[in-house]
């Protein structure tokens, strides 16, 4: 069958896609805990300040994370909302695997359809070595989807749309 | 073209009658990804995550809310056919005054006390999902002159893997709006467009209360299933 076509998510969509707790991700089990705060921007260098980002990402044994019960939000799982300024901020255990990293989708007024992109929490060289990496291993664009450690457990990550410095996106 | 060149059913990023996308459309080349790359198992939703009522988005005030009751029900398929079971769907809409119940929504319509616009459930083991709600009515903004959505409904999906995920509107049939609206005609392939209207379905209403509609999605093709089902 056809797919239905993706739609921008508008710029009314806080109150309708809000989960309590979206940006404080939990899993099953224990887990060094982070922040990843970060700010979107646009062609222009202005902030996105409607946007929601969504992450996906490995627990922190390295595997799918388990499923909840009762009312929960789903292990793994984090939604925000940009605040006015462009800025975000999650709450999260440190993923495992050999090259750590956060699955992001950025949806916003203007956005037809989702950005996809990920996250390293990561020195740059493990990045380059994750296969999913491979077409671009050895661009100086790589280093966009590198976040910067900037205390114990906190990362910085920003993101440009468009532009100078745009960050990796990907074809989906 | 071959077969790895995926079909255009999705707009593309930039699409200058939709001002908004100027300085938010990527120009540099996107990354493709090793096959299958975003195929993998999604979150999974627990059921409590949605309570009861939750897709009545007409009991939530004191009154019932003004406007046109409908129900809106639908089946949410993948790529094959087969109904995707036990996943979120969430909706978000104007009243019946085309107003959002969202503080940045300065549209000189009234607001609906009794309507809030936000509805959640989950599909049934046939993938069917089913919301009572009142008709959003259109609304002005400043694309450009004189422009005006077409009567829509927000719907987000999960799906059962991140490839599924979407969020797309739902239109009306013979909305008049559809064809000077950019974000409904941003998407190439007129047969998809038209994959975004639902269709009357009376006798999904309810007699004498409430008109029907139905609207299918259908989400792209995933070979993750989550655990247990």
């Amino acid at each position: 069958m056809d797919r239905t076509p993706s739609q921008t998510i508008g710029p009314f969509f806080h109150e309708g896609l809000r989960w309590r707790d979206g940006g404080k991700v939990a899993f099953a089990e224990e887990g060094k805990r982070i922040v990843l705060t970060g700010r979107i921007v646009d062609g222009a260098g202005d902030p996105v300040g409607d946007a929601m980002l969504e992450t996906w990402q490995q627990s922190p044994r390295g595997t799918v994370p388990a499923a909840t019960s009762g009312a929960k939000n789903p292990h793994g799982f984090g939604r925000v909302e940009t605040s006015k300024d462009g800025t975000f901020r999650i709450e999260t255990s440190m993923p495992g695997g050999a090259a750590p990293c956060i699955d992001i989708a950025i949806f916003a007024r203007g956005l037809l359809k989702a950005l996809r992109t990920r996250v390293y929490l990561a020195a740059q060289d493990k990045a380059r070595a994750d296969p999913m990496m491979s077409a671009i291993a050895s661009s100086p664009r790589l280093k966009t989807l590198v976040a910067t450690a900037t205390g114990d457990g906190e990362f910085r990550w920003d993101v440009r749309l468009q532009g100078e410095g745009e960050t990796v996106f990907f074809a989906f | 073209m071959n077969d790895m060149t995926p079909p255009t059913i999705d707009p593309p990023y930039l699409y200058p009658g939709y001002r908004s996308t100027l300085l938010r459309s990527p120009k540099e080349k996107l990354l493709e990804l090793p096959r299958g790359a975003l195929d993998v198992p999604g979150p999974l939703v627990p059921k409590g995550f949605v309570r009861d009522g939750d897709n009545d988005l007409t009991i939530h005030g004191k009154s019932a809310p003004l406007g046109e009751k409908m129900v809106l029900v639908g089946r949410l398929l993948d790529a094959d056919g087969r109904p995707i079971r036990d996943s979120l769907v969430e909706i978000w809409q104007a009243n019946a005054s085309g107003r959002y119940h969202h503080p940045g929504d300065t549209h000189d319509a009234p607001l609906d006390p009794n309507f809030h616009g936000i509805g959640r459930t989950f599909t049934n083991a046939q993938g069917e999902y089913r919301f009572v709600t009142v008709k959003p009515g259109s609304y002005p903004w400043r694309n450009h002159p004189f422009a005006w959505r077409p009567q829509h409904i927000h719907f987000s999906l999960l799906g059962n893997a991140p490839v599924q995920r979407l969020v797309t509107q739902m239109y009306f049939p013979g909305d008049p709006l559809l064809d000077i609206d950019p974000v409904y005609n941003s998407v190439p392939d007129p047969a998809a467009r038209k994959r975004m209207i639902s269709s009357l379905a009376l006798e999904s209403g309810i007699e004498g209360i409430a008109l029907g509609y139905h609207f299918d999605i259908v989400l792209a093709g995933a070979k993750s299933t989550p655990l247990g089902i």
